[in-house]
Order: C-alpha cells, then structure tokens, then sequence
C-alpha cells in the first residue's frame, strides 16, 4: 500500500463542450473548465495552491494564474509521454495533496487538437527533439522513411499484435461499435446520435493498412477538461461526493518510446501497461475482479485492445474475442468506456475519461454502469483506480 | 520483416501513396524503421527476408531502404 492511496480524493470536475471549432485560445478553454471544476466541488480560485498538466499543454501556469486570480500556487508540475502520460496527473496530485505539499490541485488539460495550428493527427514534418512534443529524438529515425502521424507510428505495432495472434481489422471493428453505440446517447460526444455499424466501419477508407480504418481513429477535438484534487478529509466537507484515488501508478520502461515505441523487444504486447498493471494491482490491495468500469485509452482502437490484454483482463491475444462476447457492454465481464472513449466522445488527450470514471462513480452518466464503486482509468504507461468513499456515508446513491 | 504498414492518409508531398513502411529487425541486433522497395504490398509478409539498398532523401543524402532478399543466405 502507498501512502497515498485512498487519502486523496477528486473533489470537482469540469469541462467545456467538446467541438471541432471552439473559437476561443487554449487558455480560455482551460479558464472555463477549471472553473467549472472548482464550481462542482463549492471551492474557489482562492483555494487552489497546485497545478498539474502535461508537458505539451499549450497554458503556461503563469497565464493561468492571471486569468482565474489564483492567489499563491505552491506546487506545480508536468507530466511527460504525451496522452500516455495524463493518468500521470492523478499520480503526481494524490502525491502532493496526500504529502502536504498542497491542500488543493487543479489537474488540467486543454486542446484545439482540430482547430489549432497544428492538427493532432496530420504529418508532422520535422523532428521534434524535445519532450514537450509526443515524440522524442527517435522520431528523426522515422520521418525520414514518411512515418509521421500518430496513425502511422502506432499501426507498425498493430499489424505485429495482429500477424502473432491472428487478429483482424474486423475485431477492431467490433470494439469501435460498442464505442460508437455508446456515444449515441452522450450528448457530449461527437458520436452522439450518429450511428455507425459494422459494415460502416469496415467500408470507411483505410488510415494505415492493414490495421488502422478512418472509423478507428479518435476524434481531434477542441475542449478542456479540469480535476480538483485535495485531501479525502476535506473532500468530504465539500460539496460534491468525493471520488477516492485509491491507486495511481505510472511505469516508463527502458527504449520504450511515446506514441513511437517501435524498439521494445516484443511489439504484440504493451509492456508499459503490463508494468503498470503490476504496480496498479500489485502496491494497492485491489484486484482486477474489483474493477466495475474500465476506462481506457482508445486514440485508436488496436491498443484498445492490445492494452486490455497487457492489463490482465484476458489472455494475450483474447481480447478480440472477449469483445465480441459483449463484455464491453454494460452488462459485460467489464463495462468500457461507456462515454464512448475517446473513439466515441472526443479526445482531450486522455483526461476525459477520468471525467467519465467520477460520473460513473457519482451515479451520473449517460450509460450508467449498475452501482459502480470502482473505477479503473489508464492510458497506456500511466494509470488509476477510482473508488466511491465507502466511508463517508455520502455514497449512498439509488 | 518485423512489421509493416501501408499508409494511406494523410499525406505529405515529399512520399508517393500508397506509401510502404516497415520494421526490419538486422541480423546484427538493431531494429530500424525504413521502407519497402520493389515490392507490392499484397506481397508483403511478416518474416519475409529483405535486404538494405539506398535511397535518396531530402538535401542529397541516402537513407537506407529494404527489398526482398535476393539471396536467402
């Protein structure tokens, strides 16, 4: 057990809506979500003294701090690794809340990942040497050859993982429909109300043959989410119902590259996810039969399921079947990402599927999981489990 | 081979499409991303063996390319 775990809680959550041209910066995005955030938990801009995000979020700290009239932030940090690192800011929040090295963070990420100067999924056409990108210096080992866009550096993995264990673009395909169906009732989600099939799926124009369909991509989106993190303690004097971090883990293993990991020895399996995995239920006495809803990192649906199998919630090269058993849907073995995932709902580089995790929790969403009381959010290399305060006597819900 | 992929979109004016990918694992340890040359991509195997050539690059330089082996030992 970590000192940390279950003595750090999210105490409110926000967001903007979730577009493809939000017509407003960043900053402003980020200003609108984390305001709504500390509205959920009944705090103030006055309350907060950290700040966490990721390396490559566009909103300087210091802007922040002007924009909302923070007063005095004591703590802040980044976290590296790109969407692969945003469970990372549960991990680095319960640390500092639980150490006392703040009383109360703001996690937040923010992204005009279709509208901004850059597009999430288009070619990048320079190397981009430092970590404050989501690729380092072996990048300039594969643009030369036209390996460019995140599609591209994550099918070389795909179609290994689908060569070894006999997969299809198909079984993809099966993931992406329960994604999809799920999103028909997200009205945040891109995917709400636009019904999409297997047939549909499999007719959409290849990305990067013979893995990576248009319909198994992502959705570049434009929108923020926020996270309050402080103390349980004072978590259960607010306002909102405490969701408990009751595990955060991150692991970064040896020639394990970002979205671009074509050097670890074995590409059919995500090994990062499978060192996290042994941290997430090896340090934490919480068990994968623990876990009510999963929510996990779906930019594009192969590691979907890639990271499903190195999780431990089926044998390596099951997941396709264990999908098409139905065991993503609500009443399945493992309800998930019921929003929709990032396929379905949008892509915030990661931090909306801790959004969806509290509103499980909360007894809130839009496709809502049977008396959920735990949550498991992951992203690759990075991860947490979520609980509902058993203790508190505020969880009780119908 | 280790891997490959033919990439489709998007695109990017300096590459012809549908644009061939690959991983080669060498027989000296190293894994490199690189292309596939002469070579439909029907035809391309997983553990099929290919050997080095070069290629010319942006500002006059090579990069190393692969092809199918042309002789398997």
């Amino acid at each position: 057990m970590r000192p940390f775990a279950r003595n750090a809680a999210i105490a409110g959550v926000g967001a903007t809506e979730f577009s493809r041209a939000a017509g407003r910066s960043e900053l402003q995005l980020a200003t609108e979500a984390i305001r709504s955030a500390l509205n959920d938990g009944g705090l103030t801009a006055a309350d907060v003294d950290g700040l966490v995000s990721y390396t490559i979020d566009p909103v300087e700290e210091t802007e922040l701090v002007r924009s909302i009239g923070f007063q005095e932030i004591g703590f802040s940090s980044r976290i590296p690794y790109g969407g692969g690192g945003s469970m990372g800011t549960l991990l680095h929040g319960a640390a500092a809340v639980a150490s006392g090295a703040a009383d109360v963070v703001v996690a937040y990420r923010a992204v005009r990942a279709r509208s901004g100067a850059s597009r999430f999924g288009e070619a990048k056409t320079a190397p981009s040497p430092s970590s404050q990108h989501s690729g380092t210096t072996a990048m300039q080992w594969a643009m030369p050859y036209g390996v460019l866009t995140p599609a591209s550096w994550m099918s070389l993995n795909a179609t290994r993982y689908m060569h070894r264990f006999g997969v299809t673009n198909e079984d993809f395909g099966r993931a992406v429909v329960q994604l999809r169906q799920y999103a028909m009732n997200n009205p945040a989600a891109w995917g709400f109300q636009r019904p999409m099939t297997l047939a549909d799926h499999q007719n959409s124009r290849w990305i990067a043959e013979p893995s990576i369909r248009m319909f198994d991509c992502c959705q570049e989106t434009d929108g923020s989410v926020a996270l309050v993190i402080t103390s349980t303690e004072r978590a259960r004097d607010l306002e909102s119902v405490p969701v408990l971090i009751a595990a955060a883990a991150g692991a970064g293993l040896f020639e394990q590259e970002i979205a671009s990991d074509h050097y670890r020895p074995d590409l059919s399996v995500m090994d990062g996810s499978v060192a996290l995995a042994r941290r997430l239920f090896g340090d934490f006495s919480i068990s994968r039969d623990d876990i009510d809803v999963a929510m996990i990192y779906d930019a594009f649906s192969p590691i979907l399921l890639m990271q499903l199998e190195a999780l431990g919630f089926c044998g390596l090269g099951q997941a396709k079947d264990f999908i098409a058993d139905g065991n993503f849907a609500l009443d399945g073995k493992l309800p998930c990402n019921p929003n929709g995932g990032l396929i379905g709902e949008g892509y915030i580089h990661g931090l909306n599927l801790v959004l969806e995790a509290v509103r499980q929790l909360r007894g809130t969403a839009v496709n809502q999981v049977s008396n959920a009381r735990t949550a498991l959010v992951t992203a690759s290399r990075t991860g947490a489990i979520l609980t509902c305060d058993e203790e508190s006597g505020r969880a009780e819900r119908s | 081979l280790y891997s490959y992929s033919v990439l489709h979109h998007p695109r990017s004016p300096a590459f012809d499409y549908p644009l061939l990918v690959a991983l080669v694992d060498l027989d000296e340890g190293i894994r490199l991303v690189s292309n596939l040359i002469e070579v439909a991509a029907s035809q391309v195997r997983i553990g099929m063996p290919v050997e080095a050539t070069f290629a010319p690059t942006a500002a006059d330089r090579a990069v190393p390319v692969f092809r199918p082996a042309t002789d398997a030992s």
